[in-house]
């Protein structure tokens, strides 16, 4: 008992030493007199025990910060190669690689200048980063890069491999992150450049070795844990902690006498709502974009934020299993389309980050109005709310309405499961509200929940869902918007030597037919996709067009609302952010604030 | 001493097989899980904003380090390596190590885990002596109903009140990290101070969590040491009431160790949900985000570290048993 | 006639008593209340308490007092039959290890340390993503295994006591069989015991189940309590903005009354089964 007695004085010591030191809040802090950026990183959240390498799945590395790309890219629907200078000054662009002039005066923060050496270093790691592969998709798709040449001290030149057609060569390089020699080097073989060329060898055993010993260096590479950051980029790490990071001021940067704070703090968040409540306290100089209701949004306002909206290349949509009936029939899908009132959707599931659906071409509405004419917009059709329509739609197919239900063709009354997913909290309320309306014209709908996102696409590959929400329109060019829907997830593979083949097979459970006819000309949908991928920009016109009008009028998915990037910034400590009229607020908003601050942007208050 | 290491032996013996059998239990029972790491990743980097390209390129290195061997195959590597001490490369964080994942988070469970253990274990055996002692009373009735209502209320029901009170209403204190990330780790003041003032809200949690469950334990052992006949017998004797009561408490606490080890696996469990709401970056929230993300040598890892504490936990009450009470001994 | 005195010989255990009977009124009575889906709103989204909608209304409009009356079944019904299983499973195993001690009872108590050690949420965390909880028995089955460990030890200490008492004695010596035994002797004097433990682990229950609606671990078909918390928490801003408020305290208001509730109530069983606290006058 004594024993117990001696232990207790301690612990009480230590428990009112608790209480005091929660009392004096925050005293001693180092950096009261400096500048200090407060952000979060939406897609790299602090992780604790991670290591600082942008290669690392879950590392700890900021983009714009400390860690660079060659360019920043510019979300520009029309040209994918308009990119933000980065560590590049500029570069041209030819049909078989990319001339890069680095910045001058582009240095490490240990000093050292930025060399060719370290692009070609980069793009050799880049290659062993699951870029590697063999066969058709290394040629059309993937970073193929075939060699990295010194021009001279400042001035690089990546080619792509002998044969390469890829169109998005010049914006994969540029998009790269480029690492420090001194550090990387010594985990990629010297031989590296060597294994690269065998990625093409006609000997496919060889190509193959080639992949696995790409693999194993990425492996290497990812695991890695350099023992501190070095950065050419404005900033760099000083230290990781679990819930945020500092970083400060690279003295060694190019454009230093841009960069006004002399340190970044950048939190951590492991859901929206921790981002709300830093920015209820007015503790974000700029937050990302966090998907929010109208109350948050409310009390975000009130407490000086700045909303700043730009177009975001992703929409949600209600995606359709076509081997399950009745969903194989356009008129159902058409039917469900206008019984679905997508503005009360979006007004409960995206209330603000969200603009209700109105082209529906498989593409976002600011991609829709590039890429078609002004006549062609107004022939689509908007699927407005009409449950008459609906109804006759239905009735024309065959359905029957026994009092308030609708009955398939054969008799059994039609019962829908909506699938959604755990966590994806917009598509739930959306979908309750979805369930309520087709509910009330007739159709009892259940909402389903998967646990979580791996299980449903899992399922949802295997066919397991008639009905179901999913992404699309993903990225700003039309190629992979309706690579989404007319893609592998379609059944249809893109041939090395340029065919297209479909099968109906695994991985296919959109099941749509490979013929529409539009206006009277019939179209392969997923040919013309795959066709996407190997014409420039400017020659894509037709076959986008044409995509557009057919998914307008086959509703293989519902389109409910394109996202919108919904970003705050906040001018209590700093001034001059980006608004809504500066040039290029997409790619600005689409960025990290470091590329702000490099295009002149945040000045002191 | 000869006693006790034949007492801790056999117990050890049977911890290992313990820890043996629970991590054999959920190596099967984590790849029985639907879904793969990568595509629980890809998704959630489109949804934040990263281009197709770049999340594809960022699943497939995280393939890399997932295992295609037979399940078995794979098991008796994942115990032969377990021997070794060595817990396996971690998925989503592409190959580090296990163990360097689990010992950046374990300190910040273990530390205010512990500490909430011993406040509530100060309080609650107090509060508990005192209930007992007062049960008469209106304020013995209101002590052990504290204590009823505290041992019962949900974790993360308390600890969004906590967080709501202190957090939201009155920004008292911070929420989401260990310490202000401008100061120097170390043991210097400012650092020790902001991590104290970082930690109270989820120590206080796990403190009003067990406090309960001591509170009435220790009550109801004070009221059957109370009934027995050698505390009749002092009383009879005319001993002082002080020293009456130092007879009952020390007759008293006994119990308390076994309850210890109960405790221990108790808010090692709810760390999860505490270090949820609080967004406090422990095991139970790398826990929690390992099985999102389908990393199984990571969950395989940290369930493996709780059912260690938990089985030591167990040990050390059973030998702190033996030494207090001398019966015991024989 | 003594239960009655020491029911209402404190206030407090009345008070207890009429909650949880509200209560399990709500969960028997309230889905029959209000038949067919929550009516949606788009229009009143997040609306503050008014005559219309008296505890105000959620994300898509629909009106929270009706979520709680209907939530209230899933969440009791799974709190009660877990505490059911936990309640068979546990004395089953722990009476017939206490008496039959031997190989059985070490094996038994194997069994209990192992249940015992697993870490339970965790280990429900991860049944969650294997198993769909849609039925309120699946979600109390998944419980109940994980959760008869602490009964199972209770009622082997309360065995083995018992067992060495004299009328326990004179049975077995008469020759009774060990069935007879444990069914008519031994049984009825765990009973209350058992049953305190059942009150408790309905506590414990609900708070697991409802923290795995909350976690958003388990996918939800409808709305309970837990899904509640997690849509105020997670997506309505509850935290930081005083609009959501009424959405997350209501769940939360009702499982801190139940808990009240069974905590006030089982101080009338415990001074019923337990004389010994019933002190000397």
């Amino acid at each position: 008992m004594n024993r117990l007695h001696r232990l207790r004085a301690p612990l009480a010591l230590a428990a009112c030493a608790g209480l005091l030191a929660a009392c004096s809040s925050g005293g001693g802090k180092t950096s009261s007199s400096q500048l200090v950026y407060t952000s979060v990183d939406a897609t790299n959240p602090i992780t604790a025990g991670a290591p600082m390498n942008p290669f690392n799945a879950s590392g700890n590395y900021f983009p714009s910060y400390d860690t660079m790309q060659l360019g920043f890219d510019k979300q520009n629907p029309k040209d994918p190669d308009d990119f933000f200078p980065g560590l590049a000054a500029s570069w041209t662009i030819s049909s078989t690689g990319i001339t890069v002039k680095l910045q001058p005066g582009a240095k490490w923060s240990d000093g050292t200048p930025v060399t060719p050496a370290d692009i070609k270093l980069s793009m050799a790691i880049a290659l062993t980063q699951g870029s590697a592969t063999v066969g058709a998709g290394f040629l059309t798709q993937g970073l193929d890069v075939g060699s990295v040449t010194e021009v001279d001290a400042s001035t690089v030149q990546i080619d792509q491999a002998a044969g390469g057609t890829n169109l998005n060569f010049a914006r994969l390089v540029l998009g790269q992150y480029i690492v420090p020699s001194s550090v990387y080097g010594s985990l990629v073989p010297s031989s590296i450049w060597s294994t690269i060329d065998d990625l093409a060898s006609a000997d496919s055993a060889t190509a193959s070795a080639a992949v696995t010993k790409l693999n194993a260096i990425g492996k290497a590479v990812s695991a890695f844990s350099p023992a501190k950051d070095v950065s050419a980029g404005p900033f760099v790490i000083a230290r990781v902690n679990p819930g945020s990071a500092e970083l400060t001021r690279n003295p060694d940067f190019y454009a230093l006498s841009k960069i006004v704070p002399s340190e970044v703090i950048l939190r951590h968040f492991s859901g929206n709502s921790d981002i709300w409540g830093y920015m209820k306290s007015g503790e974000l100089d700029s937050a990302p974009y966090t998907s929010m209701p109208t109350n948050i949004l409310d009390s975000v306002l009130k407490t000086g934020y700045t909303r700043v909206d730009s177009a975001s290349f992703v929409d949600a949509a209600i995606a359709f299993n076509e081997s399950d009936a009745p969903y194989g029939q356009a008129a159902v899908r058409q039917a469900l389309a206008y019984v679905i009132d997508r503005q009360a959707v979006t007004k409960v599931g995206e209330p603000v980050g969200g603009t209700a659906a109105s082209d529906l071409t498989g593409m976002v509405e600011s991609a829709t109005k590039q890429w078609l004419t002004p006549s062609q917009i107004s022939s689509l059709n908007p699927y407005s709310p009409d449950q008459t329509k609906a109804a006759s739609l239905l009735t024309g197919a065959g359905f029957k309405k026994s009092g308030s239900q609708w009955l398939l063709p054969d008799g059994t009354p039609w019962k829908i499961t909506l699938q959604t997913v755990s966590g994806f909290s917009d598509w739930n309320a959306a979908a309750t509200v979805v369930s309520s309306e087709l509910d009330s014209f007739g159709i009892p709908t259940q909402v389903k929940l998967t646990s979580d996102f791996a299980t449903y696409k899992t399922d949802m590959a295997a066919g397991k869902y008639a009905v179901g929400f999913w992404l699309i329109a993903l990225g700003p060019s039309a190629s992979a918007a309706y690579q989404r829907l007319y893609g592998q997830d379609d059944g249809y593979t893109a041939n090395a030597n340029g065919t297209v083949t479909h099968a109906d097979g695994g991985g296919n459970w959109q099941h749509t037919p490979t013929s529409y006819t539009v206006n009277g000309t019939a179209i392969d949908p997923g040919l013309l996709t795959a066709q996407l991928a190997t014409l420039s920009a400017t020659a894509q016109q037709t076959q986008v067009q044409q995509l557009a009008l057919a998914t307008n009028e086959q509703m293989p998915v519902i389109p409910i609302w394109d996202y919108t990037n919904v970003n705050f910034t906040y001018d209590k400590r700093f001034t001059d952010f980006p608004g809504a009229s500066s040039p290029d607020i997409n790619g600005l908003m689409y960025n990290q604030p470091g590329v702000w601050m490099m295009q002149g942007y945040v000045k002191a208050k | 001493m000869k006693t006790l290491i034949r007492r801790l032996l056999p117990k050890l013996a049977a911890g290992l097989v313990m820890i043996w059998a629970v991590a054999s239990f959920t190596f099967f029972l984590v790849h029985a899980l639907p879904g793969n790491p990568g595509d629980a990743a890809y998704e959630n980097y489109i949804l934040a904003g990263m281009p197709p390209e770049q999340a594809q390129a960022k699943v497939a290195s995280i393939y890399g380090f997932t295992s295609h061997d037979p399940l078995l195959a794979q098991y008796r590597g994942y115990i032969w390596r377990l021997l070794h001490g060595d817990l396996g490369q971690s998925i989503s964080y592409s190959g580090v190590p296990v163990t360097h994942v689990l010992r950046a988070a374990a300190p910040w469970t273990i530390f205010p885990a512990l500490a909430g253990l011993i406040i509530a274990f100060l309080v609650g055996t107090s509060g508990g002596a005192l209930a007992a002692v007062k049960r008469s009373s209106r304020w013995g009735g209101v002590l052990s109903m504290s204590g009823s209502f505290f041992a019962g209320i949900p974790a993360f029901v308390l600890a969004l009140v906590l967080a709501f009170l202190f957090h939201t209403e009155w920004n008292l204190l911070p929420y989401g990290d260990t310490s202000d990330v401008t100061l120097t780790p170390g043991f210097n003041g400012p650092y020790i101070a902001s991590v104290i003032q970082h930690a109270v809200l989820p120590v206080a949690t796990y403190a009003l969590l067990a406090y309960g469950g001591w509170l009435l334990t220790m009550k109801s052992s004070v009221i059957s040491v109370l009934g027995d006949d050698f505390i009749l017998a002092a009383e009879l004797r005319g001993l002082h009431p002080r020293t009456r009561m130092r007879y009952v408490s020390r007759n008293a606490i006994l119990p308390m160790f076994t309850m210890f080890a109960l405790s221990i696996g108790y808010l090692l469990g709810g760390s999860v949900l505490v270090e949820n709401v609080f967004d406090y970056p422990g095991l139970g929230n790398v826990l929690f985000q390992a099985i999102g993300a389908r990393d199984y040598p990571l969950m395989s890892g940290a369930f493996l570290l709780i059912t260690v504490a938990i089985v030591l936990a167990n040990i050390v009450a059973d030998l702190l048993y033996t030494v207090i009470d001398p019966r015991v001994r024989r | 006639m003594t239960t009655l005195r020491v029911l209402t010989r404190r206030p407090g255990r009345v008070i207890g008593l009429l909650i949880l009977l509200l209560f399990a009124l709500m969960a028997v009575a309230g889905p029959s209340l209000y038949s067919g889906t929550l009516a949606v709103d788009p229009n009143a989204i997040y609306s503050s308490p008014s005559s219309q909608h008296w505890l105000g209304t959620d994300f898509a409009g629909s009106d929270v007092l009706q979520e709680i009356v209907v939530g209230a079944r899933y969440v009791l019904e799974t709190a009660a039959l877990s505490a059911l299983f936990t309640a068979v499973i546990g004395t089953a195993v722990g009476l017939v290890a206490g008496y039959h001690r031997g190989p059985a009872d070490s094996a038994l108590m194997r069994l209990t340390d192992f249940v015992l050690t697993i870490p339970g949420l965790p280990l429900l965390i991860v049944l969650s993503t294997i198993w769909s909880f849609g039925q309120p028995y699946e979600m109390a089955i998944a419980l109940g295994v994980t959760g008869w460990g602490g009964v199972a030890r209770a009622v082997r200490s309360q065995t083995l006591s018992l067992r060495e008492r004299g009328f326990l004695e004179a049975a077995r010596g008469l020759g009774l069989s060990s069935r007879h035994v444990i069914v008519r002797e031994l049984l009825p004097n765990l009973a209350p015991f058992v049953a305190m433990n059942m009150l408790l682990a309905v506590i414990a229950f609900m708070g697991a189940e409802v923290a795995l609606f909350f976690l958003g671990v388990v996918p939800f078909s409808s709305s309970n309590w837990g899904v509640m918390l997690n849509q105020a928490v997670f997506s309505g801003g509850a935290m930081d903005s005083p609009a959501a408020l009424s959405y997350l305290l209501a769940p939360l208001v009702c499982i801190l009354l139940i808990t009240i509730g069974i905590v006030l109530f089982l101080d009338a069983v415990d001074e019923l089964f337990n004389p010994r606290l019933r002190e000397r006058p």
